[in-house]
């Protein structure tokens, strides 16, 4: 209450009011009661919208068990599909980000302390362009590229590297190489960033004294890029596990994603219940890989969502 | 001295290396938009034409969809910008013990994957609407999706408030307020002054961000159709190039606000040294207005001047591009179907052959072998052990197989394609295509199967 007094006087009533207002309306009507709903929407019966809240609409635990053990009519004891998909994805969005991780350490340091002047500042706004090109269009430059008829094949079929054209969408290889692309920029820019603050004179004293070159990587960069690592980590695992449209553009006829499974049950099977079920283990998912993240690299929130 | 060259040229490689694979699959995506090809490739080039542009302004569901798009990013920018600046502003006035919690639920929507954001949205305002007015008045997909988009968003125009209010004066807030203005002018004054830039590229990014979102807005989205919905829709049942142009058109936007972007920068540099070398008691030197900058008439003369030149080039000669392909198509169809028909003819022949006189073995086996191995990869060195036995009756089969083969070779295709990219004419081109075709009325050819 003292603490409600203060605010109005510093900051009058009309500003304090619409600050407060705004602020309890992201607060609880977009962030923590949607979240809450969610959890005790998956945790009811499936039953048509007229009857929520009624007495059919009751509690049970059916909608986490059928990701386990499938439907009580299926002759499988585990249910193989939904966790295979699940594990796969978890797999798929981990190599992924380490791709990356591999891939952009190297350019954001070259970009940040190597190449310097007009040459270094037009590639770091070059890298600007394909991050404002929409993924779905990223997805589908992948898919001409990749095609059966793409450029890649034609070129592999016409050295001679393949007989026949290779299918790459359908082992894989296109959606892997897509959502590595996808990502990358959020990989790039924290690692840039943190990089770029650190002292050139660190590097030089260390090389000094006689440090190889990993040497300096490994004690002096590294450590002082780990916010930016830690950062670009998250991010692109949890846009990774989470994406949802290149999957469908570049998976293959037979794979699926994890989101894809949930967004069947909003479409196709008309099982919301389910869906938001899958949808909280997703979000399980992301918050114990931030966390593994937090206490890995000794960071905290603050310096990850930035 | 020479591994610090080998690192060196390791560096240039990797880092060439790396922007081809930012680049490339943009560049190859661009230029299928300018293939007359239904189905976006570069490889085989038809026709350099600018018609998938067309198609793309007449597909209705995508313009809808742009609009759509257009409507709710608006609508996002109204409402993210306002929660965004309440959030910062309140950041800093919560108790000290709270700090880390308010701070950690308004940043958690950005962790949060997209598509969890949009199904809790869905449901929480489904069951509202079910709650208090038994019905699903909430049940928009206007109104969900600019809520559900808010709520990260909301989270990114937060960061660009805090990120510049840390560099605000309080002194100028309490001299404000000394000097007797209200808390409402202070604000007004003061504050939004300030904040300026941040708003306005909060925004930008607000929209931006709506308009390219994907995983919150296709479950929040319900009976109408965004952008990106269209567009994967699109993309996953039947494709082509008009999508590719779509593309050209955002990559050339974004081209052109990068430049923009370069040289605001490069002028309020110059605005800083000016300021310095007045300070310091020069003179001042005249900024040009935006428009007299020499490098800003410079892009745009490259852009017109670029655009032009496709435009030309790809409205001239492409019907006439179109039907000479066309041509080559049809008679490479045509030359495929007398194949299939001849070889047709040839079976029954060879059966005939066989009903006729079973006591002929031998000839029997040579005629399947022949046409067996039409298709076949080393049919030449096949052949050439059967020329042993035989050669007299073999050597017209020989050719025929011959001509049938460099039909579907590769290399014959491809150095079509190269012609085509340098030089244009049409003329080579079909001389080249129908030289093959043409021996297949060889006389030689088709005799063959009468010969036994």
């Amino acid at each position: 209450m003292n603490w409600l007094r203060t605010f109005f006087r510093r900051n009058g009533t009309p500003l304090a009011i619409f600050l407060l207002c705004s602020v309890l309306f992201w607060m609880f009507m977009m962030i923590i009661l949607p979240q809450l709903f969610m959890v005790d929407f998956s945790l009811r019966a499936n039953v048509p919208p007229p009857q929520w809240g009624t007495d059919t609409h009751s509690y049970t635990l059916e909608h986490y068990k059928y990701i386990v053990y499938g439907s009580s009519t299926s002759t499988d004891q585990f249910n193989t599909l939904d966790m295979g998909v699940f594990l796969r994805t978890l797999v798929a969005a981990i190599f992924v980000t380490l791709i990356d991780l591999i891939l952009c350490y190297p350019i954001a340091y070259y970009l940040a302390h190597v190449a310097r002047g007009g040459w270094g500042r037009l590639m770091v706004l070059s890298l600007i362009v394909p991050f404002w090109i929409n993924e779905i269009l990223r997805a589908f430059s992948f898919k001409v590229l990749f095609g059966t008829t793409g450029i890649i094949n034609n070129f592999l079929v016409g050295i001679g590297f393949l007989d026949q054209p290779y299918d790459f969408i359908r082992n894989d290889i296109a959606l892997w190489a897509g959502l590595t692309y996808a990502y990358i920029l959020l990989m790039i820019f924290p690692i840039y960033n943190s990089v770029e603050s650190l002292d050139r004179n660190q590097i030089d004293a260390a090389r000094d004294l006689g440090s190889p070159w990993w040497r300096i990587h490994w004690r002096v960069v590294i450590p002082h890029a780990k916010p930016g690592i830690s950062s670009g980590c998250t991010m692109v695992f949890m846009l990774t596990a989470g994406a949802l449209a290149a999957p469908s553009i570049l998976g293959g006829p037979s794979s699926l994603w994890f989101t894809q499974i949930i967004y069947q049950g909003f479409n196709q099977a008309s099982n919301w219940a389910r869906g938001s079920a899958y949808a909280i283990i997703l979000l399980l998912t992301c918050i114990v890989f931030v966390l593994v993240v937090m206490k890995v690299f000794k960071v905290r929130l603050g310096e990850i969502a930035r | 001295m020479t591994s610090d060259h080998i690192r060196k040229m390791f560096t240039l490689l990797f880092v060439a290396g790396f922007f081809l694979f930012l680049f490339g699959p943009l560049i190859t995506m661009g230029l299928t938009a300018f293939n007359s090809s239904e189905f976006p490739r570069v490889t085989p080039w038809e026709c350099f034409t600018v018609e998938w542009f067309d198609v793309l302004r007449q597909d209705q569901r995508l313009m809808q969809g742009i609009k759509t798009s257009f409507f709710i990013g608006i609508g996002v920018v109204f409402v993210a910008v306002p929660l965004g600046l309440a959030g910062a502003l309140l950041l800093t006035q919560v108790p000290d013990r709270t700090r880390p919690w308010y701070y950690t639920i308004l940043i958690s929507p950005i962790l949060v994957p997209g598509v969890v954001l949009g199904i809790s949205t869905l449901i929480f305002w489904d069951r509202m609407g079910q709650m208090f007015f038994g019905d699903s008045v909430f049940y928009n997909g206007y109104f969900l999706t600019i809520l559900g988009q808010s709520t990260f968003i909301s989270a990114y125009t937060m960061l660009i408030f805090i990120a510049r209010l840390q560099r605000f004066d309080p002194a100028l807030e309490e001299a404000a307020l000394d000097l007797g203005a209200t808390h409402v002018q202070t604000f007004r004054k003061v504050l939004l002054p300030f904040l300026k830039p941040a708003i306005g590229s909060a925004a930008v990014l607000a929209f931006l961000a709506s308009f390219e979102n994907y995983n919150t807005t296709v479950f929040t989205v319900v009976s109408e159709a965004t952008l990106t919905t269209v567009l994967v829709s699109k993309v996953r049942y039947g494709i082509n190039p008009s999508i590719s142009a779509l593309a050209v058109v955002i990559i050339l936007i974004t081209l052109i606000g990068a430049c923009y972007y370069e040289l605001v920068k490069r002028r309020e540099l110059r605005a800083i040294d000016n300021a310095k070398r007045v300070a310091g008691g020069g003179a001042s030197v005249v900024q040009r207005r935006f428009f007299a900058e020499p490098a800003a008439w410079l892009i745009l003369l490259v852009f017109v001047v670029g655009l032009g030149t496709a435009f030309v080039a790809g409205t001239t000669g492409v019907d006439e591009c179109k039907v000479e392909v066309k041509e080559q198509k049809r008679v490479q169809t045509e030359a495929r179907i007398k194949a299939l028909n001849e070889r047709r003819a040839k079976e029954e022949a060879s059966a005939e052959n066989d009903s006729v006189s079973p006591a002929e073995p031998r000839t029997r086996a040579k005629g399947t072998e022949n046409f067996n191995s039409i298709f076949q990869k080393d049919n030449l060195e096949g052949q050439m052990d059967s020329s042993k036995s035989d050669e007299s009756s073999d050597k017209p089969a020989r050719k025929g197989t011959e001509n049938f083969n460099s039909m579907f070779d590769q290399g014959n295709l491809q150095g079509e394609e190269s012609e085509a990219e340098t030089r244009p004419e049409p003329e080579p081109k079909s001389r080249k295509g129908t030289e093959n075709f043409n021996n297949i009325f060889d006389p030689g050819n088709l005799n063959q199967p009468d010969a036994k």
